[in-house]
C-alpha cells in the first residue's frame, strides 16, 4: 500500500477532485485520514470553483477602443513627450560640451599654418637706399620705402603665399615706417596677434628670432633679401 | 521561418476563414498586420476570463476592469513581440497577472486603508465594517452572499504568490503547466504553492465547507 503523504500528494494535484486514480480510491477505501483529506479538498476546490464569475460591464469594449485610440495617438507621437525633450535637450548639452572641451584642448587650431603663424612674422622695412641689393627683378633706386613694400609684395611672391600673406600685411601696413624707425613684429599667438616694434633691422640676412611662450625659434629666411 | 508562417496565417486569415474560426496565434498574427477584427475577436474571448481573474486577485471589481483593458492593450502593442512558443492563453494571463501583483504592491505601499482595520471588538480585533442593507434578501441569499464574501476574503488574505497560483488553478481552471508558464515558476514549484494555498484556504474556510 502506497504512503498516506504520496497519496495526498497525488489528490492535490488531480486534475479533477472527483476523477481520483485507481490507487488513491485503493487506498482512501482503507485508510479514514486519506478519506476525510479528499473530501476537504474537494469541498474547498468545489467552494472556490463555485464563486460567480464576474462579467465584464456593456461598456467594456467601447471604453477599451477610446483608450486605444488614446494609447495610439500618444505612440504616434511619443518622440515629442516629455522623456523624449529631455533625452534631446541631454544629447544637445552632451554636444555643447564636448565642442567647448575640444575648442579649449586646441583641436579645432589650425596646426597646419602654426609652424608659420608661430613664427614671428618678421616685417622688413623698406629698404631706401639703393646700395641694398637689388632684387632679382630690378627696382627703381629712387623708389620710396613704400612703394618697395609694395613691391617687395609684388616681385616677390613667396611672401603672399599661404600662410605667408602676414608678412607681406606686416609689410604693407606700417607704410611710415623706414629703415630707421625700424620695423614690426606681428606676433600671433593664442589670445590674438600684436605688433611688436622692432628696433633695428638688418639688411640681408635675418637673425634668428626667438619667439616666447614656448614656440620654436624659427628662422624668418623668407623674408630675408 | 516564424515570419513566414505569421503571415502565411494572416493571408488566410483575411481570406476565406472567418475570424471567429481562427486560432489565437492566427488572430495574434493578423492583430500584428493591424487587423482590428481579429483583435475584437480576442477581446471577446479573453475579456470575461481576464476580468474574473484579475478580480479575484483584487477583489476590486472596478480596477479589475480596467486592468483587463490595460492588458488587452498590452497584447495589442506588443503583438508584434509575441512569439507563439506557448499558448496565447498563458501569454495574455501571464499579462494579467503582473499587472495584479503590481497593483497588489502598489497598493501595499500606499497602505490602503481597508475596512476592517480602523474597527475593532472588544477583544481588539478587526471587524469589519459592514452598513446595513435595507434591501429585503431570502435567507439562501444571505448564505450565499456570505459564504461569497467569506471566499473573497479568503483568498484575498493570502500571501500574493500564493493567491495568483490559487487563482489560475482552482478559479479559473488552468493545468499546472499553463500556471508554470504564466508564472515564470517550475512545475514543482506551482504544485507546492497551491498545496500550501489550500491548507490556508480551509482552515479559513472550514465553517463553509
Amino acid at each position: 500500500m502506497s504512503g498516506c503523504n504520496y497519496i495526498k500528494k497525488l489528490i492535490d494535484e488531480a486534475d479533477k477532485s472527483d476523477l481520483l486514480s485507481f490507487e488513491v480510491n485503493e487506498h482512501i477505501g482503507g485508510c479514514g485520514d486519506c478519506e476525510r483529506f479528499a473530501n476537504e479538498r474537494a469541498s474547498l476546490r468545489g467552494l472556490l470553483a463555485a464563486e460567480r464569475r464576474v462579467s465584464v460591464p456593456m461598456n467594456f469594449d467601447a471604453m477599451l477602443k477610446s483608450r486605444l485610440v488614446e494609447v495610439k495617438a500618444r505612440s504616434a507621437f511619443s518622440w515629442l513627450s516629455a522623456p523624449g525633450y529631455m533625452r534631446l535637450g541631454a544629447a544637445t548639452a552632451g554636444l555643447v560640451i564636448m565642442f567647448f572641451a575640444a575648442q579649449y584642448a586646441g583641436l579645432f587650431s589650425d596646426h597646419s599654418n602654426q609652424p608659420i603663424d608661430s613664427r614671428t612674422a618678421v616685417a622688413v622695412p623698406p629698404i631706401a637706399p639703393p646700395t641694398v641689393a637689388a632684387p632679382p627683378i630690378s627696382v627703381p633706386a629712387q623708389v620710396t620705402t613704400a612703394s618697395t613694400a609694395s613691391r617687395v609684395r609684388q616681385y616677390y611672391p613667396q611672401n603672399v603665399k599661404s600662410g605667408r600673406d602676414v608678412v607681406a600685411r606686416a609689410q604693407v601696413a606700417p607704410a611710415g615706417f623706414t629703415a630707421e624707425d625700424g620695423g614690426v613684429v606681428l606676433v600671433r599667438g593664442r589670445n590674438g596677434e600684436m605688433d611688436v616694434p622692432m628696433p633695428t633691422v638688418s639688411v640681408g640676412a635675418q637673425p634668428l628670432l626667438y619667439v616666447s611662450a614656448g614656440q620654436r625659434p624659427v628662422r624668418s629666411a623668407a623674408n630675408s633679401f | 521561418m516564424a515570419a513566414v508562417t505569421h503571415q502565411a496565417q494572416a493571408i488566410e486569415l483575411g481570406g476565406s476563414r472567418s475570424v471567429e474560426a481562427a486560432s489565437d496565434h492566427e488572430l495574434l498574427a493578423a492583430i500584428r498586420d493591424g487587423d482590428e477584427v481579429a483583435f475584437q475577436e480576442i477581446v471577446r474571448r479573453y475579456r470575461n476570463p481576464i476580468t474574473n481573474f484579475v478580480y479575484r486577485m483584487l477583489d476590486d471589481y472596478d480596477r479589475a476592469v480596467e486592468l483587463a483593458q490595460e492588458t488587452f492593450i498590452r497584447v495589442f502593442t506588443s503583438a508584434s513581440r509575441y512569439q507563439a512558443n506557448y499558448s496565447f492563453s498563458t501569454y495574455i494571463y501571464r499579462i494579467a497577472t503582473n499587472l495584479a501583483i503590481s497593483e497588489l504592491r502598489r497598493r501595499k505601499r500606499r497602505k490602503m486603508v481597508s475596512l476592517f482595520s480602523p474597527f475593532t471588538n472588544d477583544d481588539g480585533e478587526a471587524i469589519e465594517l459592514d452598513p446595513p442593507d435595507l434591501k429585503m434578501l431570502q435567507d439562501e441569499t444571505l448564505i450565499a452572499n456570505e459564504r461569497r464574501s467569506a471566499v473573497a476574503r479568503a483568498i484575498s488574505s493570502l500571501p500574493q504568490k500564493y493567491r495568483a497560483a490559487i487563482v489560475l488553478r482552482d478559479v479559473e481552471g488552468l493545468s499546472y503547466d499553463q500556471i508554470a508558464e504564466t508564472l515564470s515558476l517550475s512545475e514543482g514549484t506551482v504544485k507546492s504553492r497551491i498545496n500550501r494555498a489550500r491548507n490556508l484556504l480551509k482552515e479559513k474556510l472550514s465553517a463553509y465547507m
